[in-house]
C-alpha cells in the first residue's frame, strides 16, 4: 500500500471534519455557558440548511452572503429558543434533555409541513479538482472546509477578545462570580445559545450544497459532532478540533482498512475507548 | 387508618390496584385492538419500571432499550436457528442481557453525570448499529427479521392468541412490578435515594456505591431483556431500528412525566402517554369517518352548502398530506 493512498484516505476522513467540528463547538458552547445539552442542534442546522436551498440555490443570492444570512437567521432563531424554551432550565440536564427533544420534533415536524418532505437540491458553487503530488481534493470541499476554518478562527477570537466574549467565558467558569462582576447572565446566555446555534446554521449553509436539504438533515452531523464533543472533552474549543481531526482520521483509514459498514461504529468505539482512558476527554478540564 | 398507617400500606394497594386493573380488563373487553394496547401499556410499563430502577440511583442510562434488544435477538435466534422452545429462552434472552449488563455497566459506571447520559449513548447506538450493519445472514441486517413464531404451548394452554398473549404479559408485569415496588420501599430503595441525592457520603457510610449501581445497571437488564423476548414473540418481526433513539426517548419520556422521585411514576406516566398516543392516532380514524360524511353530503346539496362541504374536503386533504 502506498503511502499517497494513505494520505488520500486521511484527507478523505478530514474533508468534512472542520464543518463537523462548528456544529460540535455550538454545542459545546451551550453546554459550558448553560450546562445542558441541545439535542435539537442538529434542526438549527437543518435550519441554515434551507435558508441556502432559498436564498442561493432559489433566490440566486452570492454563496458568502447566503451563508452570512443562514449565521445570522439562525443566531437569531437560537436567541428566540433561549429566549422561550431554554432559559429556565440551567443546568437541569435531564429536563432540558426531555425538553430539546421536543423541540427536535417540533422542528422536524415544522419542517415538514412548511418545506415538504423530500430532499431539496442545492446546486454546487465550485466546481473541478484540485490535483497535489497524486493527490486528488475536490475545489467545493476544500472550500467548505477553509471556511469552517475562517468560522473556528472567528469563534476563537470572539471568545477570546470580545467583551461579550469574555463574560460567556466567565459565565461558564462560575456564573455567580461572573454575576457578581456586573456580568448581565440572562442577556450572555441568550447570546451564546444564540452564537451556538448560528455556528450549527453556518455548517448548514456550508454542507447544503454537498448533501441534499431535507428536515431529518440535523441527524448526522449532531451525532458526529456528540462524537467529536466527548472526545475532545465537553468546554473545550482545542479539544473540539482535535476531536474533529481525530474523528476525520480514524473514519477515513476506517473506511480505507475496514469499509463503510464498520466505519459507523468506529467513532462510537473511540468514544467508549477515550472515556475509559481519560473520562473528561482528552482536554477537558474538572 | 392513621396517615401513618396509609403510607406503609400504599405498596401493597397500589400493587392490589395494579393487579386488579390487569386482571379486570378482559373481562370489560374482548376487542382485539384494546388488547393490543393494553398488552403495549403492560410491556411499556416493564420498561419504565426498570429504567427507573437504575434512575434511582441517578443514572440516565440512554443504553437501556438495548437490552431490551439483546434480549430480543437471542431469543429470535434461539428459537428459529436451534429450536429451542420461547418457554426456555425467556429466561435465556433475559440472562443473556444480565450477563452482558456486568462488563458494559462496569466500563460505564466509571463516569458519571452528562458523561455517563452519552457513553451509554454511545453503546446504544454500537448495539443498534452492531445488529443492522454485522452479521447480516445472522441478525437479518437493514431488513431485520421477519417470521418469528408465537410463544406456543405450556401445560396444555396455547399462547398465540391476543387474549393469551395479553394474560402472559400481565403476568410477566405484575410480577416485575411486585419485585420492583418492593425493592423500592426496602433498605435496597432507600439506599439507591441516598446515592442519588449525595453519593459520596452513602460511600463513607460503607456502601460499595459502584457495586450497587451495577447491581441495579444488571437487574434493570435483565428485566429489560424479559421484555423483549416477549415483545419479539408478540410482535414477530425484529428491526435493529426498534432499539434505537427513538423508543429509547420515549421510554425516557414516559418515565419522566410520571415523576422520577416515586416508584409510582411510571405507572402514571406510562399509562397516560400510550393512552395519550393512541388517541393520537384516532385522529386518523375520524378522517376516515369524515371521508364517509362527505360522500354523503355531496350526493343532492344546494349550491350554497356546497362550498362548505368543499372546505372540509380541503381540509381533509391537508389532514391526509401531513400527518398521515
Amino acid at each position: 500500500m502506498s503511502i499517497e493512498l494513505l494520505v488520500q484516505a486521511l484527507l478523505n476522513g478530514f474533508g468534512l471534519a472542520m464543518v463537523y467540528v462548528l456544529v460540535a463547538l455550538g454545542l459545546t458552547l451551550i453546554f459550558s455557558i448553560l450546562e445542558i445539552i441541545n439535542f435539537a442542534h442538529g434542526e438549527f442546522y437543518m435550519l441554515g440548511g434551507y435558508v441556502t436551498y432559498y436564498a442561493y440555490a432559489l433566490f440566486g443570492l452570492n454563496y458568502f452572503a447566503t451563508l452570512a444570512l443562514a449565521i445570522l437567521t439562525v443566531g437569531i432563531a437560537g436567541v428566540v429558543a433561549e429566549r422561550l424554551i431554554f432559559h429556565d432550565l440551567r443546568g437541569k440536564a435531564l429536563n432540558a434533555f426531555i425538553v430539546s427533544l421536543g423541540l427536535l420534533w417540533v422542528m422536524q415536524a415544522g419542517a415538514q409541513l412548511a418545506f415538504g418532505v423530500l430532499d431539496k437540491p442545492v446546486p454546487s458553487a465550485f466546481s473541478g479538482v484540485v490535483r497535489l503530488v497524486g493527490l486528488v481534493i475536490s475545489v467545493e470541499r476544500l472550500v467548505v472546509s477553509l471556511s469552517a476554518i475562517v468560522l473556528i478562527v472567528a469563534l476563537y477570537l470572539f471568545l477570546r477578545l470580545s467583551r461579550p466574549g469574555r463574560a460567556m467565558r466567565a459565565v461558564a467558569q462560575d456564573p455567580d462570580a461572573a454575576a457578581l462582576q456586573g456580568v448581565n447572565i440572562d442577556a450572555v446566555s441568550a447570546l451564546g445559545f444564540g452564537v451556538g446555534c448560528a455556528l450549527a446554521g453556518g455548517a448548514g449553509g456550508l454542507l447544503a450544497p454537498v448533501f441534499a436539504v431535507s428536515p431529518a438533515m440535523g441527524a448526522l452531523p449532531v451525532v458526529k459532532a456528540f462524537i467529536i464533543i466527548i472526545v475532545g472533552g465537553m468546554g473545550s474549543l482545542p479539544g473540539a478540533v482535535l476531536g474533529g481531526l481525530l474523528l476525520g482520521g480514524v473514519e477515513g483509514l476506517g473506511a480505507l482498512f475496514m469499509g463503510s459498514a464498520a466505519v459507523s461504529i468506529l467513532g462510537f468505539a473511540m468514544v467508549i475507548v477515550v472515556l475509559l482512558v481519560r473520562p473528561r476527554g482528552l482536554v477537558g478540564g474538572a | 387508618m392513621e396517615p401513618r398507617q396509609w403510607e406503609a400500606a400504599t405498596p401493597a394497594v397500589g400493587i392490589a390496584l395494579i393487579t386488579l386493573a390487569a386482571g379486570a380488563l378482559p373481562l370489560v373487553t374482548r376487542d382485539s385492538y384494546y388488547l393490543d394496547v393494553a398488552t403495549t401499556i403492560l410491556m411499556n410499563l416493564t420498561l419504565t419500571m426498570s429504567f427507573r430502577l437504575q434512575v434511582s440511583t441517578g443514572q440516565i442510562n440512554m443504553a437501556h432499550i438495548s437490552f431490551m434488544g439483546i434480549g430480543a435477538y437471542t431469543s429470535a435466534l434461539l428459537v428459529t436457528r436451534v429450536g429451542l422452545s420461547f418457554w426456555a429462552t425467556l429466561w435465556i434472552g433475559a440472562l443473556v442481557a444480565a450477563l452482558l449488563a456486568v462488563p458494559i455497566g462496569s466500563v460505564a459506571l466509571r463516569v458519571s453525570g452528562p458523561y455517563y447520559f452519552l457513553i451509554t449513548f454511545a453503546f446504544s447506538e454500537v448495539v443498534r448499529l452492531f445488529f443492522n450493519n454485522f452479521f447480516e445472514g445472522l441478525f437479518g441486517g437493514p431488513s431485520g427479521l421477519v417470521g418469528i413464531p408465537k410463544p406456543g404451548r405450556l401445560f396444555g394452554l396455547i399462547f398465540d392468541g391476543k387474549l393469551a398473549l395479553y394474560w402472559l404479559m400481565a403476568v410477566i408485569c405484575v410480577v416485575v412490578v411486585v419485585a420492583l415496588v418492593r425493592l423500592d420501599y426496602s433498605r435496597f430503595g432507600l439506599t439507591a435515594d441516598a446515592i442519588r441525592q449525595a453519593d459520596l457520603v452513602v460511600e463513607t457510610l460503607g456502601v460499595n456505591v459502584f457495586r450497587f449501581k451495577l447491581t441495579t445497571f444488571v437487574l434493570g437488564s435483565f428485566v429489560a431483556g424479559l421484555a423483549g423476548v416477549f415483545f419479539v414473540h408478540y410482535r414477530q418481526v425484529l428491526h435493529s431500528s426498534d432499539f434505537g433513539l427513538e423508543p429509547m426517548v420515549l421510554l425516557v419520556v414516559f418515565t419522566v412525566i410520571g415523576g422520577t422521585g416515586s416508584v409510582w411514576g411510571p405507572v402514571v406516566g406510562t399509562i397516560l402517554m400510550t393512552i395519550a398516543s393512541e388517541l393520537l392516532r384516532e385522529l386518523h380514524r375520524l378522517d376516515d369517518v369524515g371521508r364517509v360524511l362527505v360522500t354523503a353530503m355531496k350526493r343532492d346539496l344546494g349550491l350554497a352548502t356546497k362550498h362548505r362541504v368543499d372546505a372540509l374536503e380541503r381540509t381533509l386533504d391537508w389532514f391526509d398530506k401531513y400527518l398521515k
